[in-house]
C-alpha cells in the first residue's frame, strides 16, 4: 500500500511537468511575444514595450525562457502582473481563497444531495423517483451553467428579492453576509455536479447490487438496509470517490463561469479578465495554480482508494 | 423487451429534439422575416409579442431570428469541432492502442492535456490564439481529441489480443488493414457514444467561451453570444437571454439523450443490471 502511494507520488511529478510545459508552449504560441499584444493597450508605447520585453524576459531565446520559468515557478514565483504591478502569486492566493469557498461549499451541497439520491434511485431502478432523478440529471448536464446562473438571478434576486443579485463578501465581514451572497452561485455550480454525481452513484450502486455477495447477504437474511448500506454502498464508494474527484476538478472550470455571472472575484474571474487584457504572467500563473490544485485532488483521490479498499492490488 | 423500448424512447426523444433544432437551423431564413444582424434602434428592447415572439434586443433585432440563425452557427461549430476531434481521436487512438512505443510517449501528452479542467484550458488556448471562429474550433479539437483517443485506445488494447486479429495476421494482413478493417469496426460502439456526448459538450463549451468574451467575435449570433448580449438587460429585458439558453439546452439535451440511449443499448453490462429487475 505504501509502495503504491510512493509510486503515485512519483508519477505526479512528470504529469505536473508536462502540464506546466504545455502552458508555457501555448502562451509562447502568440505570434511575436506576449508583450507585442500589449502595444496600444493601456498606454504601452513602443519604448515601454521594449522595457516590458526585457523585464518579462521575452528577449531571451525560448529554451532559456523556459528554463528560467521552470526555475522561478518551482519557487512559487510566477512573475509580476503587467496590470496589477503586484507579484502574481499574491494575487492568486487571495483570489483562490474566494474560489475555494465557492467550489468547496458547492461540493458539500453536492455530496449531501447527490449521494442519497443516487442510492435511493438505485434501490428501485425504473421507479418514479428513479425516472425523475435520471431526467433531472440529463437536464442538469445539458443546461449551460452561466445561463442557469442568470435565470436563478432573475428569479430569486431580481423578482423575489431573496438574495443579493451578485457580489462577494469575505467571511470576515460576517458569516451571514458571506453566506447570503454565496447561495445562488453555489446552487448554480452545484446543479451540474449533482447531475453528474447522482448518475454515477446510481450506476455504481446498480453494478454492486448485481454481485453475488449481495445475493448471499440477502440470502442469509440481512435486512435490506444493512445490505444496501453495509455491503453495497461501501463497495460502490470506490467508484463514487473517483467521480467526486473528477467533479471537483470540473467545478474549478465551472467556477470560472459562475464567478463571471455573479461578479465574484475568484481565480476564474481573474484569469478570464487577464486573458482579455492579455496579462500573460497572470494567465500562466493562474492556470498553473488551478491545474496544480486539480492534480493534487486527483492524487488525494487515488490515495484514498488504498484507505477505503485495502484489498485492491495496485501492481 | 421492456428495456429496449425504454432505450428506444430515450433515443427517439433525443433524435426528435435534435431534429427540431436542425430543422430550425436549416430553414432559418424561411422561418422569419427579420434580419439577424441589421440594427433597427426604434425597435430596441421590445417585450415578447406576436410580432416578436422572443422580444427584441438592445439593437432592435428580433431575438427569435437571432436564435434561429444562432442554431446554424452553434451547431456548425459544434459539428466541425466534433468531426475533427473524431478524426484525430480515432487516428491517434488506433496508433496509441496498437503500438506500444508510440503509446508510451503519446499517452503522457494526453494525460497532460486531460489534467486541465476543460474551460481553463479553453481560456489559455483562446488567449494564445485570439478570438475567432476558427480558433474556437481549434481550441475545442485540442480539448476533445484526448477524450476520444482514450476511448479508442482502450478498445484497441482489448481487441488487438483477440484471436481473430491473430488469424488476420496469420493470413497476411498488414498493420493498416488490421487497424482499419478489423479493429476499428469493433471499436465503433463506444466511439459513437463518445462522439454524441462530444457534440453536446462542444455546443456547451462554445457558448461558455463566447459568454466569457473569448469565443466567437461580436456580431455573430451564436447562442453564447446572444446570451452574453442579454446579460446587461436581465432587469428590463430578460427575454434576450432566456430564449437562446432554452434553445441551447434543448439541443444539448437531445444529444445527451442520444448518447445515453446509445450507451444503454450498446453496453452489455448495463443491460444485465437492468434486466435483473
Amino acid at each position: 500500500m505504501s509502495a503504491y502511494i510512493i509510486r503515485r507520488l512519483l508519477a505526479f511529478v512528470p504529469t505536473l511537468f508536462i502540464a506546466v510545459t504545455l502552458i508555457f508552449v501555448l502562451t509562447r504560441m502568440v505570434p511575436g511575444n506576449p508583450a507585442n499584444a500589449l502595444i496600444g493597450v493601456r498606454g504601452v508605447t513602443a519604448e515601454k514595450h521594449d522595457e516590458l520585453v526585457r523585464q518579462l524576459g521575452y528577449d531571451k531565446p525560448i529554451p532559456l525562457q523556459y528554463i528560467d520559468w521552470l526555475k522561478k515557478i518551482s519557487h512559487g514565483d510566477f512573475g509580476t502582473s503587467v496590470f496589477f504591478k503586484k507579484p502574481v502569486i499574491d494575487i492568486i492566493v487571495d483570489r483562490f481563497a474566494v474560489t475555494l469557498s465557492l467550489a468547496g461549499m458547492s461540493m458539500i451541497v453536492t455530496l449531501v444531495i447527490a449521494i442519497p439520491l443516487g442510492v435511493f434511485s438505485a434501490k428501485k431502478p425504473g421507479s418514479i423517483l428513479d425516472s425523475v432523478v435520471m431526467v433531472f440529471s440529463t437536464l442538469g448536464v445539458s443546461v449551460p451553467i452561466f445561463w442557469l446562473g442568470f435565470v436563478l438571478m432573475i428569479l430569486f434576486a431580481v423578482n423575489l428579492g431573496w438574495f443579493p443579485a451578485s457580489g462577494y463578501r469575505p467571511i470576515s465581514f460576517g458569516f451571514y453576509s458571506w453566506l447570503e451572497r454565496l447561495v445562488l452561485p453555489v446552487f448554480t455550480l452545484g446543479v451540474s455536479q449533482v447531475a453528474l454525481l447522482v448518475r454515477h452513484t446510481r450506476s455504481s450502486m446498480l453494478e454492486v447490487l448485481d454481485r453475488e455477495y449481495i445475493t448471499t447477504a440477502r440470502a442469509k437474511g440481512l435486512s435490506e438496509t444493512k445490505v444496501i448500506y453495509k455491503h453495497a454502498f461501501r463497495n460502490a464508494l470506490i467508484n463514487i470517490i473517483t467521480i467526486i474527484g473528477l467533479t471537483f476538478a470540473l467545478s474549478l472550470g465551472g467556477a470560472v463561469l459562475v464567478e463571471n455571472v455573479f461578479a465574484i472575484p475568484g481565480i476564474g474571474n481573474l484569469v478570464t479578465t487577464a486573458a482579455i487584457r492579455r496579462d500573460y504572467p497572470i494567465i500562466e500563473g493562474g492556470i498553473a495554480f488551478v491545474t496544480l490544485v486539480a492534480l493534487v485532488v486527483n492524487l488525494l483521490v487515488d490515495i484514498s482508494y488504498t484507505i477505503i479498499n485495502p484489498r485492491v492490488n495496485y501492481e | 423487451m421492456f428495456k429496449i423500448i425504454i432505450n428506444n424512447r430515450l433515443l427517439i426523444f433525443g433524435i426528435s429534439l435534435l431534429f427540431i433544432v436542425f430543422f430550425a437551423a436549416i430553414f432559418a431564413p424561411f422561418l422569419t422575416t427579420y434580419d439577424p444582424i441589421e440594427i433597427s434602434i426604434e425597435n430596441s428592447l421590445l417585450a415578447v409579442s406576436w410580432e416578436h415572439p422572443f422580444g427584441t434586443d438592445e439593437m432592435g433585432r428580433d431575438v427569435l431570428t437571432r436564435v434561429l440563425f444562432g442554431a446554424r452557427i452553434s451547431l456548425w461549430v459544434g459539428a466541425v469541432a466534433t468531426f475533427y476531434s473524431g478524426i484525430f481521436g480515432v487516428l491517434f487512438g488506433l496508433l496509441s492502442g496498437y503500438y506500444q512505443t508510440f503509446d508510451s510517449i503519446f499517452s503522457r501528452l494526453v494525460d497532460g492535456l486531460m489534467v486541465f479542467p476543460g474551460l481553463i484550458m479553453a481560456i489559455l488556448l483562446m488567449a494564445a490564439l485570439g478570438p475567432s471562429t476558427n480558433n474556437v474550433i481549434i481550441a475545442m479539437v485540442i480539448l476533445y481529441t484526448p477524450r476520444i483517443v482514450r476511448v479508442v485506445r482502450s478498445s484497441v488494447i482489448v481487441i488487438k489480443n483477440e484471436d481473430y486479429i491473430d488469424s488476420a495476421r496469420v493470413l497476411g494482413a498488414n498493420d493498416l488493414r488490421i487497424l482499419f478493417i478489423h479493429i476499428l469496426p469493433n471499436a465503433f460502439a463506444p466511439l459513437i457514444v463518445q462522439v454524441a456526448f462530444g457534440f453536446a459538450w462542444a455546443i456547451l463549451v462554445e457558448s461558455g467561451m463566447s459568454f466569457l468574451g473569448l469565443g466567437m467575435p461580436a456580431p455573430t449570433p451564436s447562442w453564447g453570444n446572444i446570451i452574453s448580449d442579454g446579460r446587461n438587460f436581465i432587469y428590463n429585458a430578460p427575454w434576450i437571454m432566456i430564449f437562446p439558453g432554452l434553445a441551447l439546452s434543448l439541443a444539448v439535451m437531445g444529444l445527451n439523450f442520444i448518447g445515453d440511449g446509445l450507451r444503454d443499448y450498446l453496453d452489455p453490462h448495463l443491460q444485465n443490471t437492468v434486466r435483473r429487475e
